[in-house]
């Protein structure tokens, strides 16, 4: 990277490709399986490394001191274009098409939640309180489980976790609530749950069943010894997780 | 006898309830140095403890963080991230990685094949429809004044292109022949590795591309 601040954009273009291209394709193949995704994502994250004079990445070699090696930021911007470019060309106007054929209902729960990317909670509050008032949570997560199928299918890779919200399990049973206010309740008693966790004990729960990352993943991240401690440590974070919401009168089950 | 997880109720709680990601950053959210260091476990004690303050209530970093942690687990960018670069690679990636290259600053130099809505051309699938064979020059050849390639059927258009192995395209040209001179202004070094590949339109915003394949002059320096 010092040599990139010394040559002239041609050659340090050429010595930054030289060295990373490599990593740089494995990181675009780590979310896309598409050759022409590829090629058009590897074109994508030249482009915008070489704007201006190569401005990024010679902004990052004028930082003092990196907190992480090059190369894993690296695969962090490539992570990034790679996304936008997957949001970009299955943006609006390509999705909107596919969701025109399908019922008002699941219409206006691909737009709450594929487009303007509420969480489904609110999307369902949203939705009821536009023009469906008698709207039913379990109804609202059916047609969620559908319009998630019919956008998904067809794709691959990793970047579909990427793009959007994750699904709602496939056994969702139909939950005790079903007033709007009922569920805003709750989805805020879990948020306040949650939020008596300290950060890493909350950290680790969400990154282990949330994005569901494997436990010695999770453990570089938050600093544990091993997947066993993440193990204990979710656990245990769920039993106040439960006594925090039996203390406000809720069992988990009800939720 | 199956036994339920005992963390499916919480599981099953995360997924209705969880606040959708945003896509946007705020002023809070970490710079890509700290997420992926703190994807790959780098930081110290007080910078890993001040970041995950942010991450436990910022949807949009942890998933970034998730998502960088999972690409760095993965075996093919785990073995760059460890040597960047690296020598010894198969001959494949003498070969595709150039090409990759080459076909990158294709796209870029060239002007992309949209429609008014903006929404990216046909592609032929490989293997679909019939794709130009390159017949030379392939591999080590005493010279190469020509491209040539077999004919589509159907096709009333051919797009070759040559590119440098950095993936520079030294020369591109469209035409409705199976045969493309190139000009006196393109020098091709002895024993240096050259990329090409041909493009047939065969329909409305449809082409059907064929491999990038490598040559080389002989006489150069061994490789």
């Amino acid at each position: 990277m010092a040599q990139l601040q010394q040559a002239g954009p041609e050659a340090a273009w050429d010595l930054f490709l030289d060295r990373y291209r490599r990593l740089i394709f494995a990181a675009i193949r780590h979310y896309a399986q598409d050759y022409d995704d590829v090629m058009d994502v590897f074109a994508r994250v030249c482009e915008t490394l070489r704007a201006d004079d190569l401005g990024k990445l010679r902004a990052y070699a004028a930082q003092p001191d990196h907190r992480a090696r090059c190369s894993t930021w690296l695969v962090t911007v490539v992570r990034h274009l790679t996304v936008d470019w997957f949001r970009h060309r299955d943006g609006r106007r390509h999705v909107s098409a596919i969701a025109e054929q399908w019922p008002p209902l699941r219409r206006r729960i691909f737009e709450h939640v594929f487009i303007h990317h509420h969480s489904h909670v609110a999307a369902y509050e949203m939705i009821r309180a536009e023009n469906a008032p008698t709207l039913s949570f379990g109804e609202f997560l059916s047609e969620l489980r559908a319009a998630y199928r019919a956008v998904t299918d067809g794709k691959r890779g990793h970047v579909l976790r990427e793009l959007w919200p994750a699904p709602p399990p496939d056994a969702e049973p139909e939950p005790a609530a079903t007033s709007p206010g009922d569920v805003a309740e709750r989805s805020q008693l879990v948020e306040q749950a949650l939020g008596s966790l300290d950060a890493e004990d909350r950290t680790a729960v969400e990154l282990y069943i949330l994005d569901e990352l494997p436990g010695a993943l999770v453990a570089h991240i938050v600093g544990l010894p091993n997947a066993k401690a993440v193990y204990n440590r979710v656990y245990r974070a769920l039993a106040v997780l439960r006594q925090r919401l039996e203390q406000a009168g809720v069992r988990l089950e009800d939720l | 006898m199956s036994h339920p997880d005992p963390l499916d109720p919480l599981r099953r709680v995360l997924a209705v309830h969880a606040s959708g990601a945003p896509e946007e950053p705020t002023l809070e959210c970490l710079d890509d140095d700290t997420l992926a260091a703190l994807a790959e476990g780098s930081l110290g004690v007080a910078a890993r403890a001040a970041a995950l303050g942010h991450v436990a209530s910022c949807p949009r970093c942890r998933s970034i963080v998730a998502s960088v942690a999972r690409a760095l687990a993965d075996p093919g960018v785990a073995r760059e991230v460890a040597s960047p670069g690296g020598a010894g690679r198969p001959r494949f990636y003498q070969i595709a990685l150039p090409a990759a290259a080459a076909a990158v600053l294709l796209l870029l130099a060239w002007p992309r094949h949209t429609d008014e809505g903006g929404s990216p051309p046909h592609r032929s699938p490989p293997g679909a429809t019939a794709v130009p064979l390159l017949r030379s020059p392939v591999g080590v050849v005493a010279q190469a004044e020509t491209l040539r390639w077999t004919s589509v059927a159907g096709a009333d258009r051919y797009r070759a292109t040559l590119f440098d192995s950095h993936g520079r395209v030294l020369f591109d040209t469209q035409l409705a022949e199976t045969l493309a001179a190139l000009p006196d202004s393109v020098v091709l070094d002895p024993g240096r590795p050259y990329l090409w590949k041909v493009e047939a339109r065969t329909g409305w915003q449809r082409w059907s591309a064929s491999g990038l394949v490598e040559f080389s002059i002989a006489g150069g320096p061994p490789r």
